[in-house]
Order: structure tokens, then C-alpha cells, then sequence
């Protein structure tokens, strides 16, 4: 049965999925974020971005790994854990 | 044993609708009485009530961090005044390390007593226009400790039976740079109280205190019942988010592990920075408020804010952090320091945790405008008083993005969900300064399917000001470390900016309307911490920051996002490199979108950082 955990995954057959194409993520009793699509930017690189940003702070951006959706994002130093996020399902 | 009245439900109801009324015209007095712009303009208020033991029985509306912290504070003075509480007295606390958030943040307290016995108290603060801290205005960026915070009470008795303590009012009056207006900001909460006390009177008398009291009691089982139903129909689960703030240099951080389990909720803090030599930490109570500002509006919307709303909930904040610091630490800048970032961590985690549920997933939310610039201006005005206030943009906020829609610009904060800005000519009005322009700031939204919310921009410059000009206190993080989380592959909103431009020897008079950053005459400095001049023909620029996105911006409409460009929110460049959305004289140009859009993705993919 699917089951929603997130704005863009699901749940189903013990697999977190991606809302947008279904691709298996990985099994719902790990982290999903280590399976994902990582890709960074520089905070300060975005358009709008102030005169001040730090210069070591990234945008992670978590994407499904078969059709490039975005699932989820996270600012972060480069030294920081990814945040964890674990729904019982 | 008296057992207690049974009551019926529309009787229920009608004392329900009143006990928020009498919350609401308390508010009304605050306002009308009250001379400051934080507080009627601005809305840097706070009315509710609490049982006959300090629990909260109805929470108002203004800055909701407050309601769980003068319940602690009607605890701390039911402790302290044992046996010598009576009617008509008025009790004064501000000490961050008893209850209040931070030293000009006064509580006044009220006990209400009918038929001799104490039956509520009703509680309010406004931000007093001075404290006695080193700096103006109670934000004080120099503080070393809260010896140098100004005046600071863990619990006086202001009022006697109803007669003002002359000596200790006069005192008070005596450690602040404008009494006046502190005298009129201590009668505006007096006023409040003395009519939230008349109105429960009133209540009481027409029926009676044991239905009264059984109502209430009632109200408390029916909040937490319902909360702990919703919170069961929520998923269980563990949500992380992180804060980065930053003070000259150094770098701290919030970090929120929120677990969810059947129908209880725990904030864990562990993780977070210890303690800082700076005015940004927070006491216990004040991170309590701070996670509760965004719960009760994001999980009880529809649930009175009462005791029986904190009851589910646990807080870990570990003894020494930033979250949780021990006397003496400097706290003065908390509200905007560690508090909203608490605030911020909390809203993040509780948005993540809607957008897991069918049901609830339409009340999640990106974080809103995550960081007050929060700048106290003071100096003599055009009336050769001294003035002291904030510039109250800093309440104008902006929204996060929301599951099925955009986040609202300019559209306040989470905590307030009555946070305004002044008009500028009132600020013109008691300042002598000028506005160059003040206007929504483009890119300032986070990017998404659903954008943020836009945060804005404004110049000031001196004017007619018999000394020159003024000074102001800016106690800014908020330029390094964009803090309006997005949620579901959202990007976040935008940061603060404090630039000083420092005008060239001459100017044209037409320099002086500049109405841009970038056409005001001079060299920009940027600033972020301390107290500045602002003088001659200098002028000081501020932007604040917008509301989270949610969602993937490669979803958004295409349309949507011309017609962002077309409004000024967001820039050509954001539109191609964000959003994938390539436009050719004014209109889409489809073809190339699609290309853009698919180039993007395929980036994402071909980043090489799969760990």
C-alpha cells in the first residue's frame, strides 16, 4: 500500500520512491538521502544571493537518481551530517 | 468536595467565545494605550490568561514564544509571593533567568480574585522602549553578560491592593534613557491587565465562578485531547533540522532531532553550539517558547492555546548551549538570536512531519521569514526629544511556501500571526530620518514549484535631525546563513543585508532620491553588529529575508515564473539558472525552456556527488 512520508516520496513494498517517476530509493528503514543524487551549490553563487554568505556554505540537493526530480534540499557546512528524516511506515 | 457544575454546551461555548474576547479587548487597550510603534504598530505585544496556578488558560495572539513564558513567570511570582498575593496587586518580572525571554521583554502580571479566593491572572508584555542596557533599546550587540542587559527582576510587586509603588516605579523610571515612554509602555500593560481582570470579573459574576472554573478545566482536557488525535493521526516518525546563525565571525548552531511517537511529541536540542560570548543565546524557558510559536499555530490551529496543548509535548535543550545558557550569559538579542532560530528549527521539522500525512499535508509549510533585522534607532529628533524605537520592517516578514501555494510576500512570521509593519511616514514622523525607498526584493523568495514569499528592501537617510543625524543598533546575524528553510526540494529564502553607504564629500540634490542600493552616492561598507552613526548624507540600507519555496522549482510553471519576473520578484537570471525558463522578447519561449529544463536535470544527475 503507498503510503506518503515527504511532499515528494512514498512508501510502498519497503521502498521509499519517488513521488514524480515511483523509482525504488532505498528500503524504508534506512536513509534514503545516501541512495539520492547529490549535487551542490554554492549558497552564495544563487541568483539574489546577499554580499555576506558564507563562502563554505552549500546547497545539498537530493535528487531522484532515474529522473532527476528534486526531493529535498538542505543547507549545510561542509562538515555537517545530512539531516535525517525517518518516517515509520 | 464540591463537585463540579454540570454545564451544557452552548453554555460551554458562550464562555469559550468570551474568554477570548476578554483576551482580545485586553489587546485593544494595550494598543490604544500604548505611544510605541513596536508595540501598536508593529504588534511586539503579548495578552493572555492563566489559572489560579500559572498554567496558561487562554493564549492571545502577538508574539506567541510568550505564552508558556509568563506562565512561568505567574509561577516564579506565586512562589516568591506566597501568602502575600492580594487583590488588586500587580507583580513586574524580566529576568530571562526566571521566566521572561529577554530583559526589555517586560512581564506584567496580574492576579484575579473573586470572593477573596484567586481564581486566574492575566499577563502581558510589551518590548519597553529602553531597559538601562548598555546599548539603546534593549538589543544590546556590546553586552559581555546580563549585568550589562539593563534592569533585570525575577519578581517584584509593582501595585499594592491597587496603589502604584511610588518608590519602586520611580526607580524603575530612574534606569531607563526615556522614562516617558516607559512609563506610558508600564500604563499601557497596566491598562491591559486592569480590563482583562474587569472583563473575567464580569464573567465570573454572571456565571459563577464554579462554571467558569469548570469550563476552563474543560477547555484544558479538550485541547489535549485533540491535539493528541491529531498528533496520532500524524505518522511517527524523527525529524532533523539545522540552524546556522552567526555573530562576528563565529559561527553557531541549532540543531532539532523532533520525534514523534503515538500521541507525544519531544523537541531534542542535543547537538547544539555551547553557549556564546554573545547576546545571542536563550534561556530554557525562552527555547520552550520558541519551539511552541510555531506548534500552536502549525498543529492547533483550530485548538485553544492552553495547558492542555503543552501537556504531549518534551523538551531536551542540554544545560550550557546556546538553547539552554547559564547565568550571567548575555541573552538581550535572543528573541531574534537563538530564540527565532529554535523557532525556525521548529517550524522546519513540524513542516516536514504535515507533509508525511494525506490528512495534513496541505497545513505544512517552508519556514517563513527566518531572521529579524531588528534595528533600534536613537538619537534626538526633529523635536529635539530623545528617540528611541525600532524599525518596525523587521515585523513585516515574509511567508513560506506551502504545499498547494505560494508563500505570501511581505506577509509576516510564523510567531505573530498579527506582525505588522509601520507606515513610513509614521516612522518619519518620530525619527528625524528620511526613507529613500522601501519595496519587495527581488530573489528574495525561495525558489520552488511553490515559490517563497518575497522579504523587501529600504534606504534611510538623516533628515532634519538637529544633531546631524542618529545612531542605531544593529544586531544582524542573519547575512551569512540564510535560515527560511524550504521543504521538499524547496530552496531556502534570501539573507539579511546591512550596508552603511557613506556619502562623497558633495552631492546633488537629486543624489539624494536615489532609489536603488546601487544609485545611492558613496562607497558601501557592509555591517552586521554594533551601533552605528548614520549621519550627514550617509544612509543605511537593509534587506530582509523571504519565506522558504516548496517543491521542485523545475515544476513550476512556466508562466508563473514570467509573470515573477514581470511583478520584479524574481530576476532573468533566476528564471534560467533555477528554474530552467528561457524567455524571448517578453514571452516564453517554449522549446528552449524544455531544453533548459532537461539540461538541468540531467546536471543533477551528472553531478558525481552520490556519496
Amino acid at each position: 500500500m503507498r503510503k506518503r512520508i515527504s511532499a515528494s516520496l512514498f512508501a510502498e513494498n519497503g521502498q521509499i520512491c519517488c513521488a514524480s517517476c515511483s523509482a525504488p530509493l532505498a528500503p524504508t528503514n534506512a536513509g534514503w538521502k545516501h541512495r539520492a543524487a547529490l549535487s551542490t551549490l554554492a549558497v552564495g553563487t544563487l541568483p539574489g544571493a546577499g554580499s555576506n554568505v558564507e563562502s563554505r556554505l552549500v546547497l545539498r540537493r537530493f535528487s531522484c537518481a532515474r529522473c532527476g526530480h528534486l526531493l529535498d534540499t538542505e543547507t549545510a557546512l561542509p562538515d555537517d551530517p545530512f539531516l535525517e528524516d525517518l518516517v515509520k511506515v | 468536595m464540591i463537585e463540579a457544575p454540570t454545564v451544557d454546551p452552548v453554555t460551554f461555548s458562550i464562555i469559550r467565545h468570551r474568554l477570548f474576547r476578554v483576551v482580545e479587548e485586553a489587546v485593544i487597550t494595550l494598543k490604544h494605550v500604548s505611544g510605541s510603534a513596536i508595540t501598536n504598530e508593529g504588534h511586539d505585544l503579548m495578552v493572555s490568561l492563566y489559572q489560579a496556578d500559572g498554567s496558561l488558560l487562554m493564549g492571545g495572539v502577538g508574539f506567541l514564544h510568550h505564552l508558556t513564558s509568563a506562565a512561568e513567570a505567574c509561577k516564579a511570582i506565586i512562589r516568591k509571593f506566597e501568602g502575600r498575593i492580594g487583590e488588586g496587586d500587580l507583580f513586574l518580572l524580566n529576568d530571562p533567568y526566571t521566566a521572561a525571554l529577554h530583559t526589555s521583554d517586560i512581564y506584567l502580571v496580574s492576579p484575579i480574585h473573586h470572593g477573596g479566593k484567586l481564581v486566574a491572572w492575566s499577563a502581558c508584555f510589551v518590548h519597553v522602549s529602553d531597559i538601562g542596557a548598555m546599548n539603546p533599546g534593549g538589543f544590546a550587540p556590546d553586552a559581555q553578560d546580563i549585568f550589562t542587559e539593563g534592569f533585570s527582576s525575577p519578581g517584584i510587586k509593582l501595585i499594592d491592593g491597587g496603589e502604584l509603588r511610588q518608590d519602586l516605579w520611580e526607580t524603575i523610571l530612574n534606569m531607563v534613557r526615556n522614562p516617558e515612554m516607559v512609563a506610558l509602555d508600564l500604563r499601557s500593560m497596566i491598562a491591559c491587565n486592569n480590563v482583562a481582570r474587569e472583563r473575567m470579573l464580569t464573567l465570573i459574576e454572571k456565571y459563577g465562578a464554579p462554571t467558569v472554573d469548570t469550563v476552563c478545566r474543560m477547555l484544558i482536557d479538550q485541547s489535549e485531547a485533540r491535539l493528541r488525535e491529531r498528533l496520532r493521526e500524524l505518522p511517527d516518525g524523527r525529524w532533523q533540522s539545522r540552524q546556522y546563525l552567526e555573530v562576528k565571525g563565529e559561527t553557531y548552531k541549532v540543531l532539532l532531532t523532533m520525534t514523534k511517537s503515538g500521541d507525544a511529541l519531544t523537541f531534542d536540542f542535543s547537538g547544539s553550539s555551547p553557549q556564546s560570548k554573545y547576546s545571542v543565546n536563550c534561556s530554557k524557558w525562552a527555547s520552550l517558547g520558541g519551539l511552541f510559536a510555531p506548534l500552536f499555530p502549525l498543529l492547533c490551529y483550530d485548538i485553544v492555546w492552553n495547558e492542555g496543548v503543552i501537556k504531549p509535548i518534551t523538551m531536551v535543550a542540554p544545560e550550557g548551549t546556546i538553547v539552554n545558557c547559564t547565568r550571567p550569559a548575555p541573552v538581550s538579542v535572543a528573541t531574534v538570536g537563538a530564540i527565532q532560530s529554535v523557532n525556525n528549527a521548529a517550524c522546519s521539522a513540524i513542516g516536514k512531519m504535515l507533509a508525511a500525512s494525506d490528512k495534513y499535508a496541505d497545513e505544512a509549510t517552508a519556514v517563513w521569514h527566518a531572521n529579524h533585522f531588528a534595528i533600534f534607532m536613537f538619537g534626538n529628533n526633529q523635536r529635539g526629544r530623545l528617540a528611541i524605537g525600532i524599525l518596525t520592517e523587521t515585523f513585516a516578514g515574509a511567508g513560506g511556501a506551502r504545499t498547494f501555494a505560494d508563500g505570501v510576500d511581505i506577509g509576516g512570521e510564523i510567531p505573530n500571526p498579527i506582525s505588522r509593519m509601520a507606515n513610513v511616514e509614521t516612522i518619519e514622523a518620530q525619527f528625524p530620518i528620511r526613507y529613500l525607498f522601501r519595496r519587495r526584493l527581488k530573489d528574495s523568495g525561495g525558489a520552488g514549484e511553490y515559490r517563497g514569499g518575497a522579504g523587501g528592501e529600504m534606504a534611510i537617510a538623516a533628515h532634519d535631525a538637529p544633531d546631524g543625524g542618529i545612531h542605531y543598533v544593529v544586531s544582524g546575524k542573519g547575512t551569512k546563513f540564510p535560515q527560511s528553510e524550504g521543504l521538499g526540494g524547496g530552496y531556502p529564502g534570501g539573507v539579511n543585508d546591512y550596508v552603511w553607504v557613506h556619502a562623497p564629500s558633495e552631492m546633488h540634490n537629486a543624489d539624494r532620491f536615489a532609489a536603488t542600493l546601487e544609485t545611492i552616492p558613496g562607497e558601501g561598507e557592509p555591517i552586521s553588529w554594533g551601533v552605528f552613526p548614520l549621519m550627514g548624507n550617509d544612509a543605511l540600507y537593509v534587506r530582509w529575508n523571504g519565506g522558504g519555496g516548496v517543491g521542485d522549482p523545475l515544476n513550476r510553471p512556466a508562466e508563473k515564473v514570467l509573470a515573477d519576473i514581470g511583478a520584479g520578484l524574481i530576476s532573468e537570471q533566476a528564471a534560467v539558472e533555477v528554474y530552467g525558463v528561457v524567455g524571448k522578447n517578453g514571452a516564453l519561449d517554449q522549446s528552449a525552456t524544455k531544453a533548459k529544463r532537461t539540461a538541468l536535470r540531467d546536471a543533477r544527475l551528472n553531478a558525481g556527488g552520490r556519496p
